[in-house]
């Protein structure tokens, strides 16, 4: 048998995301309304963002512009998830109705496979929104441009999406342990509105909490001081590459554990 | 015995809520975190205001107020849109419209029963603990009577709401992009993340002329109100029954020339 | 060595154990317990490469399960399994190349895409060469009229059409064995004849061992020349087909309906027939004919020279009658 390297998994995962996309296309009105209401939500995100804030210049010593920065930041940062891992959103689905069996047979990696089934454009507007905020903000920050800073930033975005993966991996996977895992992934899509303030506004408990029990401050705010305040960056955020990686590879481990161990409802 | 077969579908449901063991834990969990960072986020907000008051609210006003939106929010919180979008496109609603009852009534008292277990498992805990935490700052007078009767007709106006927006999937395969505009529009709208209070003017009397604010805010303005005015009850709950009455008559009205199409098309 | 082996294989399920009612709701909200179900229970088979087995059983006999064990899916709780020489749930993606499967009504295609799309994306995944790929199509032609199914896209497929497509893409990369989970069920007689004509074809083509899951006698009569039954985790019967043939007899219920009294027709028959079993419900008399002693069509000469027959009805004997006489009776 032939060995499959990264160069064989990156020929089918744009084969099967090719034919995700020509499948999307022939539920045109599906699209259509779902990328409206996917502007919507960034919309109303900008708006109840706008009406908190508006009134005051800095809250806990952050300012405006710097809370939109890490707004901007959250919003990039979930790209990955929502375009790439979106068919965790159906897992619970197959997994009642059986039908996930199906991804089961085939001689590749099952979380390859089954991820890749399905490719979410619309999030690719969320994107959109993302770097305009960021680049607003960033200006009127007069925070400066060079090389060096937009590497940074690429490696830190890319640091914040491997968090809110590993998170909705574990949770997705829940349905194989338990019968209605759609509150556990709420509960993580929930986290990303969490995440996009200062972990300074909390009580050093809580920021312990959010650190290191569930770990939602990596999803913008380390991250991004690296960025927004290159004077005191502390030590958590030059981990944070390290930490991503960690808990992606451990979500991924939890993923294909609890698939192999689950067994079929009945028959 | 017309209100025993609803009954049964209460009681279903609540056998049916029960079943989800986790669930209601990982519900639980969740709201707690989100009242974290809500504490969190608004004490960091009142800090820096310089002010006790702002818009009209103190703190724990805002505090409180939150809180019980939150579980208030949770209570109501129905997935009707779902449910029926689903149950069109795996055309078990055919299943449901032959039942000898209507399909809205039949609907509603399918989800009856998460009413009694969310009453008991997070609203009325949520209350008891503001109301001691807060050493009175919730009134116990009249206003507790008419705070019943307010979301009593908030739950019709919500369950209206939702009802018309599920029909739509009558006419589009969209159930997600559908359901996440109603979801948004209603969450900013209604006042559940942001008080009403801190709107700015425009926006403030465009909201309280939309059915939405009839959901959160009303209820609970009429609680929070110590000294309530005949004048300013019967004004909010006057504006609830008018939305009450327009809703359920969209509704049905909405409903019955859509499903006409089905009948006419055969599905 | 054997196509597939299985020495002593069982698998147990631990399962919470649900009270009724809202009280026994309540109670499960914090109850821990839990039984133990025996899904399949000491299984030993071995099967040949490029034989046609029958596994047949009741619902929830323990046949998915076993055949989720042979896929790599599900791990046994004892017991070895063989597949291809290789141990299942091991190695999952290595056995994986070398099987397919169809599983019921679950269709592994994507639903959206015509179905030379899906072939294309299967060609990838179990790295197909173009040439035995433009062969299999070649035979694939040769064997059914696949030129309007390549087209259309699977959601727009009849079930049949949908089932047959099923069928070929299972058999695309040429696997050593091929799993098919009632791969006839809710289809008209001649969609069944011709898939029937297929998996033969196919299994004679390529010598592909076919494990076919079934609730229809009919399946088996055309196609299998072993069958293993099994009930409650439990190996009935492992033998040819013709052997349980020859044991039961080829039995046949021919129903007829006719005029007059019911109770008293039903008695002058049986006087009429003392060798046949009869019985009656409300509507139909059913006569229970061994083929081996006496054809249907002589009975039934014989019964409409007195009987004005209104109505007729010819019924084979099923997997469940089939159980119930093992039971009853045993097998040698």
């Amino acid at each position: 048998m032939k060995r499959k390297g990264l160069s064989f998994y990156f020929r089918i995962y744009c084969k099967i995301l090719a034919q995700d996309l020509k499948s999307k296309m022939s539920y045109r009105a599906d699209f259509i309304i779902s990328t409206i209401g996917m502007i919507f939500t960034n919309i109303a995100g900008f708006v109840s963002f706008w009406i908190l804030f508006r009134s005051f210049p800095s809250i806990n010593g952050w300012s405006y512009y710097e809370i939109l920065f890490l707004y901007g930041f959250s919003l990039v940062s979930l790209t990955p998830v929502q375009c790439l891992f979106d068919n965790n959103w159906n897992l619970r689905q197959y997994v009642y109705s059986g039908d996930f069996i199906k991804y089961c047979f085939r001689p590749i990696n099952l979380f390859f496979y089954y991820q890749s089934e399905v490719f979410d454009i619309k999030g690719l507007g969320q994107l959109a929104f993302g770097i305009g905020t960021l680049a607003y903000s960033w200006n009127k920050l007069e925070l400066g441009f060079t090389p060096l800073m937009l590497i940074k930033m690429v490696i830190f975005l890319i640091t914040a999406s491997f968090i809110m993966i590993a998170l909705q991996n574990a949770a997705a996977a829940t349905c194989f342990w338990i019968q209605n895992s759609f509150y556990v992934m709420d509960l993580v899509l929930k986290f990303k509105d969490y995440a996009k303030y200062p972990i300074t506004i909390f009580s050093p408990i809580f920021r312990f909490i959010f650190t290191f029990i569930i770990p939602i401050a990596f999803i913008a705010y380390y991250p991004s001081v690296v960025i927004l305040r290159p004077d005191a960056v502390p030590v958590l955020s030059w981990l944070s590459p390290i930490i991503s990686c960690i808990l992606f590879g451990l979500s991924y481990k939890f993923w294909m554990y609890s698939a192999m161990k689950y067994n079929g409802t009945g028959s | 015995m017309k209100i025993k077969k609803f009954l049964t579908l209460t009681r279903a449901g609540i056998i049916e809520s029960l079943q989800f063991r986790l669930g209601t834990v990982v519900i639980i969990i969740g709201n707690i975190l989100y009242l974290i960072v809500v504490y969190f986020l608004w004490k960091a907000i009142y800090s820096s205001a310089g002010t006790d008051i702002v818009n009209g609210m103190t703190f724990s006003d805002t505090l409180i107020y939150l809180v019980l939106a939150t579980a208030l929010f949770n209570f109501m919180e129905m997935y009707i849109v779902w449910e029926i979008g689903r149950n069109i496109q795996s055309g078990k609603i055919v299943l449901d419209l032959i039942k000898p009852m209507k399909y809205r009534q039949y609907m509603f008292w399918s989800y009856s029963g998460s009413f009694i277990t969310n009453f008991f498992f997070t609203l009325l805990p949520t209350f008891i603990v503001v109301a001691i935490v807060t050493h009175g700052a919730i009134y116990f007078g009249i206003n507790l009577l008419l705070f019943i009767i307010s979301v009593i007709i908030a739950v019709s106006i919500n369950y209206s709401i939702d009802f018309i927006v599920g029909t739509i999937c009558l006419y589009t395969e969209s159930i997600w992009g559908i359901n996440i505009m109603k979801q948004v529009i209603v969450m900013l709208l209604s006042g559940v993340t942001v008080p009403i209070a801190f709107f700015p003017e425009p926006l403030k009397s465009i909201v309280y002329h939309l059915p939405f604010q009839s959901i959160y805010n009303a209820p609970l303005s009429v609680l929070l109100d110590g000294n309530p005015q005949l004048n300013t009850v019967l004004t909010t709950i006057g504006t609830q029954l008018f939305w009450c009455v327009t809703m359920i008559a969209l509704s049905k009205l909405f409903w019955k020339v859509s499903i006409r199409k089905i009948t006419v098309n055969g599905g | 060595m054997y196509s597939i082996e299985m020495k002593n294989v069982s698998k147990e399920f631990k399962v919470l154990n649900r009270h009724e009612g809202l009280k026994g709701s309540l109670k499960d909200l914090f109850s821990r317990d839990y039984k133990i179900i025996r899904a399949v229970d000491n299984i030993n088979m071995n099967i040949e490469q490029g034989e046609i087995v029958g596994y047949l059983g009741p619902n929830g006999a323990g046949k998915s399960t076993t055949i989720k064990m042979m896929t790599g899916v599900l791990e046994p709780t004892s017991g070895e399994i063989l597949v291809g020489g290789n141990v299942p749930y091991k190695n999952r993606t290595k056995n994986a190349q070398e099987i397919g499967v169809v599983f019921g009504q679950r269709s592994q295609l994507w639903w959206a895409l015509p179905l030379i799309e899906s072939f294309k994306i299967l060609k990838d995944i179990y790295g197909v060469s173009d040439e035995d790929y433009n062969n299999m199509l070649t035979l694939y032609q040769s064997l059914v009229d696949i030129e309007p199914l390549l087209h259309k896209p699977v959601r727009q497929m009849s079930l049949g059409q949908r089932t047959l497509s099923d069928i070929l893409a299972a058999f695309l990369h040429n696997p050593k064995i091929v799993f098919l989970d009632e791969p006839t069920i809710g289809l008209d007689v001649s969609m069944k004849a011709k898939i029937r004509t297929l998996i033969h074809a196919l299994n004679k083509e390529k010598n592909t061992t076919v494990i076919l899951t079934t609730h229809d006698m009919g399946d088996v009569d055309a196609l299998c020349q072993r069958i293993v039954i099994i009930d409650k985790g439990k190996m009935l019967y492992d033998n040819d087909t013709m052997h349980l043939k020859n044991f039961f007899g080829s039995y046949r219920t021919l129903k007829i309906r006719i005029d007059g009294n019911l109770k008293q027709q039903t008695e002058k028959i049986k006087f009429a027939l003392p060798d046949f079993s009869i019985s009656a419900d409300e509507e139909w008399i059913s006569i229970l004919i061994d083929e081996e002693k006496a054809k249907v069509m002589e009975v039934l000469n014989q019964l409409q020279s007195s009987y004005e027959i209104r109505d007729m009805q010819l019924e084979e004997i099923s997997t469940e009658d089939v159980i119930k006489k093992i039971y009853e009776e045993g097998v040698e």
